[in-house]
């Protein structure tokens, strides 16, 4: 699948999937540079089965590799 | 819809030519405006190759007609009119053949539209406009970039060396991305028109030059548009392939749809039974509209009846 992302990019004609999820969702902002992925969304909402947390602002630093992504809300 | 003006409007000047009271009137005379009166018989052939040479001709015949009558005429206006429909380059698939003694546009001069009128109208214009989908352009900003810098202070950016050697940028408005090289070349993608493509690409070369690099705008060029549209009635894919080989190719196997290569202008449609068709390799919107209109009348010829 990562093949098929980059496939899209050479030719020129990406799939604008990030676009898809600005116009969709609330991402601000992402990124991607040595292999870690940064994301800004707005008014999110984090829900468990009994709490309901809401933001309105949460940077999402994400990793490869064995350790889990970390999660610095703003 | 300008539906009616597919043929030149009767030139007002125009009302008795002086070669036109002559029977037997060659048809393709510049004083005559093209198709006036005489009934068209529709070409049974459907050789695209011997109808795009006759459309060739007709075009040529009507452009330089186009150009003796270009002030008082509505459309003297050629390429260029973007967003327009160019009527020009409507397929005039029938020939007007000069029938034995039918002399009516001679007799009307007062009634100009009424002798323009072909037997087969629907012949004349689609009616159908194929809408931009995709606008490919590159450009270069005339100076080196250091991608990394680029993908850690710009928005919206991914830089991933080990798969792909350049960063991918995106912009909301025109929602477009964009491929920025080291080199300071940079290929935008995504557009619905020119005019969006090079003002994404501004767009891309003003955050670039936002972020410290001396980047120019230079040697602007589209290269590459898409256009679909549907001709709203299925195709008999199979028939098509059968007498157009030299341009069709269709394997269903592996692709639903026909690859129709166009030979002029140099455009690939993809045709397929419900009647959608897309058009690419366009370098110019005329082309797209030129080829559509070439392809039109020959998918009429292969509707599904059933």
């Amino acid at each position: 699948m990562a093949y098929q992302l980059y496939r899209n990019t050479t030719l020129g004609n990406s799939l604008q999937e990030s676009l898809d999820e600005l116009i969709q969702g609330s991402l601000n902002t992402y990124r991607f540079c040595d292999n870690v992925w940064t994301f800004v969304l707005n008014d999110v909402e984090f829900r468990e089965v009994t709490d309901l947390v809401k933001v309105d602002k949460v940077k999402i630093v994400a990793c490869d590799g064995k350790n889990t992504g970390s999660n610095a809300p703003e | 819809m300008e539906q009616n003006n597919s043929l030149p409007p009767f030139p007002q000047g125009l009302a008795s030519p002086p070669g036109a009271m002559t029977p037997g009137l060659p048809l393709f005379s510049p004083m005559m405006p093209y198709g006036t009166g005489l009934t068209p018989q529709p070409v049974q052939n459907t050789n695209s190759l011997s109808l795009l040479e006759e459309q060739q001709r007709q075009q040529q015949q009507q452009q330089q007609q186009q150009q003796q009558q270009a002030a008082s005429q509505q459309q003297g206006g050629m390429v260029g009119a973007s967003g327009q429909t160019p009527q020009l380059y409507h397929s005039q698939v029938s020939t007007t053949t000069a029938l034995p003694g039918n002399t009516p546009v001679y007799t009307t001069p007062l009634t100009p539209m009424t002798p323009i009128t072909p037997a087969t109208p629907a012949s004349e214009s689609s009616g159908i406009v194929p809408q931009l989908q995709n606008i490919v352009s590159t450009v270069n900003l005339g100076c080196k970039l250091d991608l990394k810098t680029i993908a850690l202070r710009a928005r919206n950016a991914e830089y991933n060396p080990k798969r792909f050697a350049a960063v991918i940028m995106r912009i909301r408005e025109p929602r477009t991305t964009a491929l920025i090289f080291s080199s300071g070349k940079m290929v935008c993608t995504g557009a619905k028109s020119e005019e969006q493509s090079r003002l994404a690409a501004r767009k891309y070369a003003r955050v670039v030059q936002k972020l410290g690099f001396p980047a120019k705008f230079l040697d602007f060029k589209i290269q590459n548009m898409v256009g679909s549209c549907d001709v709203k009635f299925p195709i008999r894919l199979e028939g098509l392939v059968l007498t157009h080989q030299q341009f069709s190719s269709y394997e269903p196997e592996l692709f639903p749809g026909l690859i129709y290569r166009m030979i002029k202008p140099r455009i690939v449609l993809l045709i397929f039974v419900s009647g959608k068709v897309v058009l690419t390799g366009a370098k110019v919107r005329a082309e797209i509209y030129e080829a559509f209109e070439n392809i039109y009348p020959i998918l009429k010829g292969f509707r599904k009846t059933t």
